[in-house]
């Protein structure tokens, strides 16, 4: 229990000096984070466009559905790089050797890198997301209560997948490409009706590919009230995440470290 | 002991591929490695309050054994201890002991001011406030922070920055301190105060320094022991002073001349010779295995006019390059 308090003290403390530092440019923050919320919102007008022309549901979901998993990834995805910046360079910081830093501390090296920078952009994407929730769900409860599971769970899941895809890195080189190749895949099966995709496919969705822990669970659970679901939906984050801690800690083994001159911003 | 290292020895596996497209295709299909061996059966220890130089040239393997005793990298095979710690299997309580300067490596944020990055590092290194306060406040008057501690690390200087550095480094009062090339692209005067504090360090707080550095004045003015490693393995294990008594046997000789005479036109005895020589200076260093310095003195009595007339060892640096060339260490 105190491991537990003295990590979410250091991450408190961390998200602290990071938005000290990122506020350093005020203009920059707002504009990266207004900027972001314009592309997102560009997105849905096109969903918006397709479900006038088709009128219905698409895939079994209903427009209100559409937004309702936008928000999710969108909040979800914000929420992860807001705490752990670091998620997109996890390859730029093993191959120049930045890694020593984390390495010297006594802490665990994972939860230090992640943690070790905020994102600007990813403002916009929280807020994107609780503005489509608030316009799409109004004062639903159940929709709420699973919007905020999803946010908490899908963040540690889009971790996961890049601190896995990162990893590879230890073995194979810079994967730079192939992790953010990896994270958008995901958010693709993120921000589509579930009944769009064949049954192998779904089947991907519940395991490879967690996109169905990160919205399509939470959204069937809002609307069903099955909440037993839940434990699914724990179950799946938990097992995503203790792989890529295993699968990150397994590579750093190999790692060699570096001499680049290195300052951290 | 603070540390002790037996047989360690690292090795690494490098993809190696000739010039062009055609090799890059080629290397694709079948790539080939070569084994690098970085540290090579290395074995010393270091007692408790020591100031130990680490020196050899570039790829010799100081880094990777700076890592490899910091829990950064794992060794292929041999054993070490730091405060009776493996570095491998308990690298999380050991850096709660220890303290890292990597010269070209920062860990303070760019951004803000040295106060939030030693505020996040104290949370780090779980200092209770109180503790904290204390210290900060200890290490602001010894290197002289308390104007820095507010403005930007990006709006220092590099001297003021690696004053920061080094601070942030102690905040937790390590045992022993690691620095790697500590004053790297320091001028004369910040290299000088540097030095100082590290000094003062080791007396005060007796704590254990291990130095690498490629600055002759470093080694010489801090170090009490020179660990010469190359080809990653330890080559001399001596004491500073030491060094220059023995190792190849020189002394330099500077005379001030009385007129405008030029040394060119000296004809030095055998085993030695003028180097740099200048208008009105002449600088001769002997081989007092093959002339005593009393015999060159005598030399030069007879042969030059001059006002003054100093006989002194060789500068650390020369010593240095002379043992990266390889040259025979006279025990």
């Amino acid at each position: 229990m105190s491991t537990i308090r003295k990590y979410t003290g250091l991450l408190s403390c961390y998200f602290k000096v990071n938005l000290a530092a990122a506020l350093e440019y005020r203009t920059s923050f707002l504009v990266q984070a207004f900027g972001m919320t314009i592309s997102n919102a560009s997105f849905v007008f096109f969903w918006w466009v397709a479900f006038v022309q088709i009128g219905g549901r698409i895939g079994g979901y209903d427009f209100r559905d559409v937004l309702f998993i936008w928000s999710v990834s969108s909040s979800a995805f914000g929420l992860a790089t807001i705490i752990f910046g670091n998620l997109n360079r996890i390859t730029a910081i093993i191959v120049t050797g930045e890694l020593d830093t984390y390495l010297l501390q006594p802490k665990d090296v994972l939860l230090s890198l992640l943690a070790a920078r905020t994102s600007l952009t990813a403002w916009g994407d929280l807020f994107y997301g609780v503005i489509l929730l608030v316009l799409s769900q109004g004062r639903d409860p159940h929709a709420w209560l699973m919007y905020l599971l999803g946010v908490i769970t899908g963040s540690l899941l889009f971790t996961a997948i890049a601190v896995s895809a990162h990893s590879c890195t230890f073995f194979f080189g810079d994967t730079t490409m192939f992790s953010s190749l990896a994270l958008e895949f995901v958010i693709n099966f993120c921000i589509y009706p579930i009944g769009i995709y064949p049954l192998l496919v779904r089947f991907i969705m519940y395991s490879l590919i967690p996109a169905a822990f990160i919205v399509h669970l939470p959204l069937a659970i809002a609307r069903s009230l099955n909440y037993g679901l839940v434990l699914l939906v724990l179950a799946g984050t938990l097992g995503y995440c203790l792989f890529a801690y295993w699968f990150f800690y397994k590579g750093l083994k190999r790692y060699e470290s570096g001499n680049l001159i290195i300052t951290r911003m | 002991m603070s540390i002790i290292a037996s047989n360690l020895h690292k090795e690494y596996h490098t993809r190696i591929k000739d010039e062009g497209l055609r090799a890059s295709l080629k290397a694709l299909v079948n790539p080939v490695y070569r084994k690098i061996i970085a540290v090579d059966d290395l074995s010393f220890t270091v007692e408790p309050g020591e100031i130990v130089a680490f020196i050899g040239p570039n790829g010799a393997g100081k880094s990777t054994t700076i890592k490899m005793l910091t829990g950064i990298l794992h060794p292929t095979s041999g054993d070490m201890r730091v405060l009776n710690m493996d570095p491998t299997t308990r690298r999380e309580e050991l850096a709660l002991h220890i303290g890292t300067v990597f010269g070209q490596r920062s860990q303070l944020w760019m951004h803000l001011p040295p106060l939030d990055s030693f505020s996040l590092l104290a949370r780090i290194y779980e200092l209770d406030n109180k503790s904290y306060r204390m210290r900060l406040a200890e290490l602001s008057e010894l290197f002289e922070l308390q104007d820095l501690l507010k403005t930007p690390v990006r709006k220092l200087s590099l001297g003021q920055r690696i004053r920061c550095e080094i601070a942030a480094s102690l905040l937790h009062s390590p045992k022993v301190i690691f620095l790697d090339e500590p004053t790297i692209g320091l001028d004369v005067i910040v290299k000088q105060r540097i030095r100082e504090l590290i000094a003062l360090l080791n007396r005060e707080e007796k704590t254990t320094v291990f130095l690498t550095s490629h600055d002759a004045g470093d080694v010489e003015l801090l170090a009490k022991r020179a660990l010469v490693i190359d080809h990653g393995r330890i080559v001399i294990d001596d004491a500073v002073t030491s060094l220059r008594k023995r190792y190849l046997n020189r002394k330099v000789i500077e005379v001030t001349l009385n007129d405008t005479q030029s040394p060119l036109c000296l004809h030095l005895p055998q085993g030695a010779y003028a180097e740099t020589p200048e208008a009105g200076k002449l600088r001769c260093i002997a081989d007092t295995r093959q002339i005593s310095v009393s015999d060159l003195v005598k030399y030069l009595v007879e042969t030059l006019s001059f006002n003054d007339l100093t006989v002194s060892d060789p500068p650390m640096e020369d010593i240095i390059a002379a043992i990266f060339r390889g040259e025979e260490y006279q025990k």
